[in-house]
C-alpha cells in the first residue's frame, strides 16, 4: 500500500493505492491521523485501494471520528469498487459521507 | 312419677322383638318406608326432616328433634325439627341434656319425667314457653361413631308416657337414620377425593405432553420419566434446532408434590421457547434463571442441565445448573463425569449475570451422553441398596454397544423391580453419538447437499496452505483464495466477499490465537463441492485438553467486532468444528455456488 497527500482547492487530498490489510492498515491509520488538526478539510481518494478489509475500515472510523473532534469535514472521494462492497457489508457507506469524484467532494466542501 | 330410665339394650334383643304388638307390622312397614327414602334421597337435611315428622306423628309425639354432633365433637346441633316450637340451629353442648346424655353413652333413654331427671335442661323450656314432660331419646351411631340422637317429645295418646316400644322404634329409626348421615358423609369425601385424583390425573396428562414424545431409533436423543407420584417435579426435553443440531434438557425441581410440578411446567416451557431462539445454554440459562428468581416460591429450585449436541461432528456444549454431573461414556467404555460449575436455578439471580453460566464443551467421539436425576442413583434395587452411579456404570457397561434405548429401559426396570413405590421421579436423558459413528452418512446440512447431487459432503480439496500466522502473509492467501473461488465458478463481488472472509478470519487467527506474530502456523484448505465452496481454517494454538473440561467463554476464542460480523455477512455457514485431536481450533465456511440445486434461494 502507498499514499500521497495533495492540497486541491483549499482542501487536504489523501490517495490510497493498493491493499489496506492488517499489515498496511497501521501505516494508512497512522497517515490519516497525521492529516487531522490541520483545519482544512480531508479527502480521502479510495480509487486506486483494491482491496480493505476491517483493520482499514476501523482506521477510516477513527480519523473520521477525530476529525469531527478537530471540526474538519471527512469525506470519501472516489471509492473503488471492492472498497464500496466492504463499507455497504459493514453497513458504514452512510455513515461516511461519499463522493463520486474528486471534483464533487472538493465542491461539496467549500 | 318417678323418672325411670329403661336401657335400650335390654329391648334390643331377640326377645324384645318376640314382644309382638299388634303395631309391628305397621312399625316394620315404616321402617321399609323411611329405609327406602334414606337411600333414594339425594338431600340428607330434607330426608332427616322427613324421618323426624313421621317419627314424631307415628308415635304420636308433641314434638321431636333430630340432634347432630360437630365435627370436633364439642357441640350438638339441632338439624331438624317438627312441633309448636322451632329449635332448628339450637346448639348444645356434646353433653348437655337428655339428648347429650345419649349421645355420650351411646344409649336410649325414655324419661317418664323431666323434673325428676337431672339431666334435663330446662332452659330451652323457659326460653320457649313449651313445657316438656317426658322425653324419648335415641342415639345415631354407626359402629361405636357417634353422629346424633333423635328426640321425642311429650306422648300425645294413652298415659301420656312413652313406652318400650316406643323406645325401640326410636333406636330402630335412629339406627338407620346414622346410617344413612355416615353413606352421605363417606360418599361426599369420595366425591371430594375423586375430584383430587381427577385433577391430578388432568395435571398429570398435562406434564406428559410436556415431554417430546418417544424418538425414533435413529434420532440420537431419547429419554424416560418415570414419576414416583402421580405428578413429577423432574422433566426433560430435546427438539432439532433449524441449523441441524439438537437441543436438550433434564431438569429436578425441589419437592415432589404439585408445586414442584408446577414450577416443573414453567420451567420446562420457558426453556424450550427460549431454547428455539437463543442456541447458547449459559446464556440461556442465565434468562432462566433471572425469570425464576424474580417469580418462584421461596426457597423452591431447579437443577438443571441444558445442552446442544451437533448430530453432524458429535460435538457438544451444555451448562450444568447444580445437577447430578452427566457422564459421558467414550467407546472405550471408560466415564467422565461433567461436573456443574453454577448453582441451581432460582437461587442467586444476579451472582452470574456477568457471564452467564458457564459452559462446558466437549466432542462424543463416537461415544454417549447421559444425563440423569438423583432419582437414578438413589433409586432402590431388588437388594434393598441404593443403585447408586456404579451401578448406573456397571449397566451401561453391560449394555455394550446396544445403544441408549436399551440402557434407558434396563435403567427403569432396574429401579422398578422391587415393586416398591419408586422413591423419586426417574429420568434420564441420552444423546448417542455411535449412531453418527456407526452409519458414517452425511446427516443434517450435509445430506441436503447429498441429496442435490454432490459427489461428497465435503468435496474435492482443490488447495492447501500452511503458512506462518503473519500479517504480511495475507496478501498470499487472499490472492490464493481468490484464484481459488474463480476457479470454482464464482463471479463479480462474491470472489471478493469470500476473499474478504477468509482475510478475516485468518487475522482473527493472527491477532487472536497467538500470544505474538509469528508464533506459530496457519492452514487454509480450500475444497470445491458441488453446490459450494468450503473452506478451513485451522490453528496450532494451546491445544485444548477434552479430558480436562473446563468452561470456556467462547468470546475469548471467537473476536467479535467488525472482521466476524464481516465473515457472517457474506458467508452461508460459519460453523467452528471441535478442536482437531491434536488441539488448535478449526474453523469451516462454506459459500454457496448461486444457481446449482441446493441453493435455496
Amino acid at each position: 500500500m502507498e499514499h500521497k497527500v495533495e492540497e486541491n482547492g483549499g482542501t487536504l487530498v489523501i490517495a490510497f493505492s493498493g491493499d489496506i490489510d492488517l499489515q498496511s492498515s497501521p501505516d494508512a491509520r497512522k497517515a490519516l491521523l497525521a492529516l487531522v488538526g490541520k483545519g482544512a478539510p480531508i479527502l480521502v481518494d479510495l480509487s486506486g485501494v483494491g482491496y480493505i478489509d476491517s483493520s482499514g475500515v476501523a482506521s477510516l472510523v477513527e480519523c473520521l471520528q477525530s476529525s469531527k473532534k478537530s471540526g474538519q469535514q471527512f469525506l470519501l472521494v472516489s471509492v473503488s469498487e471492492g472498497a464500496l462492497r466492504v463499507l455497504q457489508l459493514a453497513r458504514l457507506d452512510r455513515v461516511f459521507k461519499i463522493c463520486a469524484t474528486l471534483d464533487e467532494g472538493i465542491a461539496a466542501v467549500s | 312419677m318417678t323418672a325411670e330410665t329403661i336401657s335400650g339394650e335390654v329391648l334390643s334383643g331377640g326377645a324384645a322383638l318376640g314382644v309382638a304388638s299388634p303395631s309391628v307390622h305397621d312399625h316394620l312397614e315404616l321402617l321399609a318406608e323411611m329405609g327406602r327414602d334414606f337411600a333414594s334421597n339425594q338431600d340428607l337435611d330434607v330426608t332427616l326432616k322427613n324421618a323426624v315428622q313421621r317419627i314424631t306423628e307415628y308415635v304420636d309425639a308433641e314434638a321431636g328433634a333430630l340432634f347432630m354432633l360437630s365435627p370436633c365433637g364439642l357441640k350438638l346441633l339441632c338439624n331438624a325439627c317438627v312441633g309448636p316450637v322451632e329449635i332448628t340451629g339450637l346448639e348444645l353442648a356434646a353433653d348437655q341434656g337428655i339428648v347429650g346424655f345419649c349421645v355420650q353413652n351411646d344409649d336410649g333413654k325414655i324419661v317418664r319425667d323431666v323434673a325428676d331427671d337431672p339431666n334435663f335442661n330446662a332452659a330451652v323450656d323457659s326460653e320457649t314457653g313449651f313445657k316438656t314432660r317426658s322425653i324419648l331419646c335415641a342415639p345415631m351411631s354407626v359402629k361405636g361413631e357417634r353422629i346424633g340422637a333423635i328426640e321425642l317429645i311429650n306422648k300425645r295418646g294413652g298415659d301420656g308416657l312413652f313406652d318400650n316400644n316406643d323406645l325401640y322404634l326410636l333406636q330402630a329409626l335412629s339406627s338407620s337414620a346414622g346410617l344413612a348421615v355416615l353413606n352421605a358423609r363417606m360418599s361426599l369425601q369420595l366425591v371430594e377425593q375423586e375430584r383430587v385424583k381427577r385433577e391430578l390425573e388432568l395435571a398429570a396428562e398435562i406434564q406428559r405432553s410436556l415431554l417430546p414424545p418417544a424418538s425414533e431409533a435413529s434420532f440420537p436423543v431419547s429419554g424416560v420419566n418415570v414419576p414416583a407420584r402421580i405428578v413429577s417435579g423432574d422433566f426433560y426435553d430435546f427438539y432439532p434446532l433449524d441449523d441441524g443440531r439438537i437441543a436438550f434438557t433434564l431438569g429436578d425441581v425441589s419437592g415432589k408434590g404439585m408445586n414442584a410440578a408446577l414450577l416443573m411446567a414453567k420451567t420446562a416451557s420457558l426453556l424450550r421457547c427460549l431454547g428455539k431462539a437463543i442456541k447458547e445454554p449459559g446464556r440461556l440459562l442465565t434468562l432462566v434463571n433471572t425469570e425464576i428468581c424474580e417469580t418462584a416460591t421461596r426457597g423452591m429450585f431447579v437443577t438443571l442441565v441444558q445442552g446442544i449436541y451437533d448430530p453432524e461432528n458429535g460435538h457438544v456444549r451444555l451448562a450444568n445448573a447444580g445437577h447430578e454431573p452427566p457422564l459421558v461414556v467414550a467407546p472405550d467404555g471408560s466415564f467422565t463425569a461433567i461436573e456443574a460449575e453454577a448453582p441451581p436455578l432460582g437461587i442467586a439471580p444476579s451472582l452470574l449475570d456477568e457471564d452467564g453460566f458457564p459452559e462446558t464443551e466437549f466432542n462424543l467421539n463416537g461415544g454417549r451422553l447421559f444425563v440423569f436425576t438423583d432419582g437414578v442413583t438413589e433409586g432402590y434395587v431388588e437388594s434393598g441398596e441404593e443403585f447408586g452411579i456404579d451401578g448406573l456404570k456397571d449397566l451401561i457397561c453391560s449394555a455394550g454397544d446396544g445403544g441408549t434405548a436399551l440402557v434407558l429401559n434396563a435403567v427403569r426396570a432396574r429401579i422398578g423391580e422391587t415393586g416398591a413405590p419408586l422413591r423419586d421421579d426417574v429420568t434420564i436423558v441420552a444423546v448417542d453419538d455411535t449412531l453418527r459413528a456407526n452409519i458414517g452418512a452425511p446427516q443434517g446440512k450435509a445430506a441436503k447437499a447429498a441429496e442435490a447431487g454432490a459427489t461428497g459432503t465435503q468435496g474435492e480439496k482443490l488447495m492447501q496452505l500452511r503458512v506462518s500466522a503473519r500479517a504480511n502473509r495475507l496478501r498470499l492467501i487472499r490472492n490464493t483464495v481468490k484464484e481459488t473461488a474463480t476457479f470454482c465458478g464464482f463471479v463479480g463481488s462474491d470472489v471478493g466477499d469470500i476473499v474478504l472472509a477468509v482475510d478475516e478470519a485468518c487475522q482473527n487467527v493472527i491477532r487472536h490465537a497467538y500470544g505474538s506474530e509469528g508464533e506459530g502456523d496457519i492452514s487454509i484448505e480450500l475444497r470445491h463441492r458441488v453446490d459450494a465452496m468450503i473452506i478451513l481454517i485451522r490453528d496450532f494454538a494451546d491445544p485444548v485438553d477434552i479430558s480436562r473440561i473446563k468452561p470456556r467463554d467462547l468470546d475469548d476464542v471467537r473476536p467479535g467486532g467488525l472482521g466476524t460480523h464481516l465473515i457472517s455477512e457474506v458467508m452461508d455457514e460459519v460453523d467452528f468444528l471441535p478442536p482437531p485431536i491434536d488441539g488448535g481450533n478449526l474453523l469451516r465456511l462454506v459459500k454457496k455456488i448461486k444457481g446449482t440445486a441446493s441453493d435455496g434461494t
